[in-house]
């Protein structure tokens, strides 16, 4: 009895042993940060300010709620978020059944659907940005110029670059997602997909009876994926757009305030304003996806 | 009613031929087996019955139906396949009932073919369960029970048994007999296990590199086997398969090889005469040999030496060394001879078979 209980405490140490570089990874490079950023949102810390930083509660988070300039930053990254992962989705679900059979050619298909997303961001971003805002005139540079005119003489003007910018995101997260959902239904025995062709014609029904319930899993992390990058989307608005925002995400909103504000605090409260909102997002999600089974003994 | 018929029936893929000429007639009620190693295009060919490959030339029917244009719902099978295949997010009732949701039928209607099913195969139990929750003979009957509710006019089914353990295969192969005597539905049954091709099979189809090598009952395979690939293929052990030389002597033909010189079995004698002074391969199964008594003709006995004896209980197998070849025999279990010992053996003289050494078909 006694040297099974110490053969235990030796077991659950050598676990706690295993487990330490990556609890000591999350520590630091998760745990700290955040509880660093949640301290923060509560302060009026800032690099430009005199004296010792006070701690002043939830008023950043009070002031913001009464900012209409933070409700238009939130409305966009919502919209930005839900229409990007829509067509994200639904392209990435596109390619990855264009890819699974197949068919002369394929080979420079998926080349062509894998590079948006293989190459570095940046390179993508000016590639991307050239093709709409073409460095060289030509027919091409005029045509497009026009349509900038157009769309932000419809819907105002910065409407072009913030359309750019959902574009980008759709080009290259459509391209992930693509290869992810490939991988995915690599992943399902071709048997089931078989069995379905047997017993329906429609690819349309099988599409929704067969395909889309055995992806559940690899869906549900694309959309999960999907949402939290274009959430937390700094970088792509920032590069397509130099900087120049009329269509603030909360992201970029955050980033004025911190870096080229020095407010410290409101910034963090801002970035964490999207946390709750974002949770109960991912929780609807996977109760969606991979609901809880009664298990049977 | 329905046959299945195939007509010079081709598969090509990019630079396989997988199917050659296949001509085969599936009578009504039949339950035909395509047995081969792998690769010998039997899959292919029950795919292309199904709907599931395209036909690169020829024609297949079902009942009177060609059905090379017809989507693979509308040719009325039903197919089991090896992995079960069933759907891991619906429940076993759910995945009977799927052909039937897909086709429209009634609820009604659903509910009763499951119910009967589910009640021919022992797994009402089971009907609430998702996949995950049964075990491999199970999931098959589940895979079994979903062709069944479909009433088809022909069973395929993709080697169904080869994923489960040896002891459970045998079990769920004589209840596939029984189904069968019981429903009395066309079926194609593609295996590479000759014993279950024997054992199932109202007649067998061989195949090897896209042919058709033999179609037969499983005996006449066994016994009048078309060539030396169906002779080694059908039957465990293999056939031992020595070549010979035939020689004529004392107004009779012998095949002879060092260590080895027997009479031509009177049955083989005309059709051995052209081959006078050359070359043939003599197969004799290991079955076929025993040890020489008495009463056992000198002329076809001959001597050989244990290499390795194998008691299977039933029965031994001894692994001998002839001259330059080694021969297996199966001997009765009392047999007392051992290791490194020399022993006479006899073989039974109208069970022997000659392949042209080239063609390798039987003589």
């Amino acid at each position: 009895m006694r040297v099974a209980t110490t053969a235990r405490r030796r077991d659950i140490q050598v676990a706690y042993l295993l487990l330490a570089p990556t609890l000591l990874l999350l520590l630091t490079a998760l745990a700290y940060p955040v509880g660093w950023e949640v301290w923060t949102s509560l302060t009026d810390l800032s690099p430009l300010k005199d004296g010792p930083t006070a701690f002043v509660g939830l008023e950043n988070y009070r002031r913001f709620l009464a900012d209409p300039e933070f409700w238009r930053a939130a409305t966009v990254t919502v919209v930005y978020a839900a229409v990007t992962s829509v067509a994200k989705l639904s392209l990435g679900v596109g390619f990855a059944l264009l890819l699974a059979r197949p068919f002369r050619g394929r080979a420079l298909v998926f080349l062509a659907i894998f590079l948006p997303w293989a190459y570095p961001a940046s390179v993508s971003v000016i590639g991307w940005y050239w093709t709409l805002n073409p460095p060289i005139p030509t027919a091409y540079s005029v045509f497009m110029g026009n349509v900038k005119y157009a769309v932000d003489g419809v819907l105002g003007g910065g409407a072009w670059a913030f359309l750019s910018v959902t574009l980008f995101n759709i080009w290259r997260g459509s391209s992930f997602i693509g290869v992810f959902l490939l991988a995915g239904i690599n992943a399902v025995p071709p048997e089931l997909f078989e069995c379905a062709v047997l017993e329906s014609k429609s690819a349309w029904r099988r599409f929704w009876l067969v395909t889309v319930p055995l992806l559940k899993p690899f869906l549900a992390l694309a959309v999960f994926l999907s949402l939290t990058t274009a959430f937390a989307d700094l970088a792509n608005v920032w590069m397509l757009t130099a900087g120049r925002i009329v269509y603030p995400v909360v992201g970029t909103h955050a980033y004025w305030l911190a870096i080229r504000g020095g407010q410290f605090g409101p910034a963090s409260a801002l970035s964490l304003t999207l946390v709750p909102f974002l949770l109960a997002v991912l929780l609807i999600l996977f109760r969606m996806f991979d609901p809880p089974e009664k298990e049977r003994a | 009613m329905a046959q299945v018929m195939m007509k010079d029936l081709n598969k090509k893929y990019d630079e396989v031929h997988a199917v050659k000429d296949v001509n085969l007639h599936i009578r009504d009620k039949e339950f035909m087996v395509l047995v081969g190693p792998s690769g010998c295009g039997k899959s292919t060919t029950l795919r292309m019955v199904a709907g599931l490959e395209e036909i690169t030339s020829g024609e297949i029917s079902i009942g009177d139906r060609v059905v090379n244009d017809l989507p693979p719902k509308d040719r009325d099978i039903a197919m089991v396949f090896q992995n079960y295949a069933l759907y891991p997010h619906m429940t076993v009732y759910d995945n009977m009932a799927f052909g039937l949701k897909m086709r429209k039928f009634p609820k009604v209607e659903i509910q009763k073919r499951v119910q009967d099913a589910a009640e021919i195969l022992g797994i009402q139990e089971l009907l609430k369960r998702k996949p995950r929750q049964l075990s491999g003979g199970q999931r098959q009957r589940v895979a079994v029970g979903r062709a069944i509710v479909r009433h088809p006019q022909v069973f395929l089914f993709d080697e169904p048994l080869s994923n489960l353990d040896a002891k459970l295969r045998v079990q769920m192969r004589v209840e596939l007999k029984r189904l069968h005597e019981r429903l009395e539905t066309t079926a194609i049954y593609v295996t590479h296990d000759q014993v279950e091709a024997m054992t199932l099979g109202d007649r067998v189809v061989v195949m090897k590199d896209g042919w058709i090598q033999q179609v037969g009952e499983p005996l006449e395979l066994y016994g009048r086997p078309a060539n030396k690939f169906v002779a080694g293929f059908i039957g465990s052990p293999s056939m031992n398969f020595v070549d010979v030389k035939v020689a004529d002597a004392n107004g009779a033909l012998w095949a002879e090889t060092q260590g080895i010189r027997v009479k031509v079995p009177p049955i083989h004698t005309s059709r051995l005469v052209p081959y006078k002074g050359q070359q043939v391969t003599m197969g004799v199964r290991p079955e076929d040999l025993h040890p020489a008594s008495g009463s056992d003709p000198r002329e076809y006995c001959f001597d050989a030496v244990v290499d390795v004896v194998e008691p299977l209980g039933s029965e031994i197998l001894l692994d001998l060394r002839v001259g330059n070849n080694t021969i297996v025999a199966r001997v009765e279990p009392t047999n007392r001879v051992k290791v490194h010992e020399s022993t006479r053996l006899a073989l039974t003289p109208d069970r022997a078979h000659f392949f042209d050494l080239k063609t390798e078909l039987a003589i």
